[in-house]
């Protein structure tokens, strides 16, 4: 592979002078481009080209999170909460409160994606329609995200960034279920009994 | 007649510009090139349209992995070492030159305390064969990682807190995570996703 190609060397002549050999000058590229290839590989495997993005969450200051409950409660007509179930599932509660004896045939269960969007969309269009903004100027539509134990950290992100492409931008986190949302969702929030 | 047979060549290609492209693009990974660090445990990010970049430095990254288990990491080697001895100090603990060294060199590490020193007295290539069990977090019972945030803002106080949790970790381990990092007055930080286009006709406010 990695020889000189010669080529029109000199051809002796009866003439008794000696001649340097005429070499060519090329030379063959093969095993350095072979190198080259073999480096780019290298590198191309070993980068990491897509940077990860992150998205800010902010959480409220504990102190400050009881001072808002016990001043300003929500009323349940103004918001969508949202369950985050066990394999994947997303349970809605749109504008009722989860005691109201109606919760059961309201709470809608709907997967991520469109689905869940689109849900969104209808809540966010009715309530901002039916109320008006408050003193400080904010769309009166709310969303509490309550995820349960078995939910997991995918549908966390997937739900924050839900919130970031419907704009809603009031929402809060709250991983405390009462009584009668439990009651609610009952089984749907157990862990899934194994399967034999 | 004798035939006029034109000299036989060995076929050659011109691969000098071959040779040109193959350079420049090794030459354009080589700039770019930023590797991937070693990792306490492989986690897989779920994806957002958050177009905000991870910043490259004055990082402190808590991992969720697969099963729950919590790793901790701070990106400066110099950080590291100080970090440890933040904790040891606080802690009672002492480490010996070469147990902060090995340290130095983790990207990240998920080890209780007590089994921490036992890790680092592993020759170097066994220590990334051990399964790391992950810092404890328990809210209720032990947890050890709002100490390490403590130990590790000590060391530098630019540190922004970015989490990276793998898509099948349990919402509870998160919980427990932001349970500790409230308990240290940290109320703002990253989730570390990975980037996801936008629906359709989505514009965000700021343009």
């Amino acid at each position: 592979m990695a020889e000189i190609v010669e080529s029109g060397g000199g051809n002796k002549k009866g003439d008794g002078k000696v001649r340097a050999k005429k070499m060519s000058t090329r030379v063959d590229m093969t095993p350095m481009v072979d190198l080259g290839f073999l480096l780019i590989t290298f590198f191309m495997l070993a980068t990491t080209l897509s940077k990860p993005t992150s998205m800010t969450l902010t959480v409220p200051d504990k102190d400050e999170e009881k001072k808002e409950i016990e001043t300003e409660p929500l009323k349940a007509s103004k918001v969508l909460t949202v369950f985050l179930g066990r394999n994947d599932d997303v349970f809605l509660l749109d504008g009722i409160a989860s005691d109201d004896d109606k919760a059961p045939d309201e709470l809608k269960k709907v997967r991520f994606g469109p689905e869940l969007r689109q849900g969104i969309f209808v809540s966010q269009k009715r309530i901002n329609d039916q109320f008006e903004k408050d003193e400080e100027g904010n769309l009166p539509f709310v969303v509490v995200i309550k995820p349960t134990e078995v939910s997991t950290y995918k549908n966390v992100v997937d739900i924050l960034d839900e919130m970031a492409i419907t704009k809603t931008k009031r929402y809060a986190m709250v991983d405390f279920l009462s009584e009668s949302e439990k009651k609610l969702l009952g089984d749907r929030i157990k862990p899934e009994p194994a399967v034999k | 007649m004798a035939k006029v047979r034109p000299k036989k060549h060995p076929p050659t290609t011109d691969m000098t510009a071959m040779t040109d492209v193959a350079f420049l693009l090794l030459t354009f990974f080589i700039m770019t090139a930023t590797f991937k660090s070693q990792e306490a445990a492989e986690i897989d990010t779920p994806s957002s349209i958050s177009a905000i970049k991870v910043p490259d430095d004055d990082i402190l990254m808590i991992s969720i992995g697969t099963e729950g288990e919590v790793f901790f990491g701070v990106d400066a080697q110099p950080d590291r070492i100080r970090m440890l001895e933040n904790i040891a100090e606080s802690k009672g603990l002492t480490f010996t030159d070469a147990q902060k060294q090995k340290f130095s060199y983790q990207a990240s590490f998920g080890f209780p305390l007590a089994q921490l020193k036992g890790w680092l007295d592993l020759p170097g290539p066994e220590m990334g064969l051990v399964k790391q069990p992950g810092i404890p977090t328990d809210s209720t019972g032990v947890s050890e990682l709002a100490d390490w945030v403590y130990a590790a803002r000590k060391a530098n106080s630019q540190l922004r807190i970015a989490i990276k949790g793998d898509n099948s970790a349990k919402f509870p381990t998160f919980k427990n995570v932001l349970a500790n990092l409230q308990s240290q007055n940290i109320n703002k930080f990253n989730l570390v996703t990975d980037s996801e286009a936008p629906p359709a006709g989505w514009r965000s406010d700021s343009e």
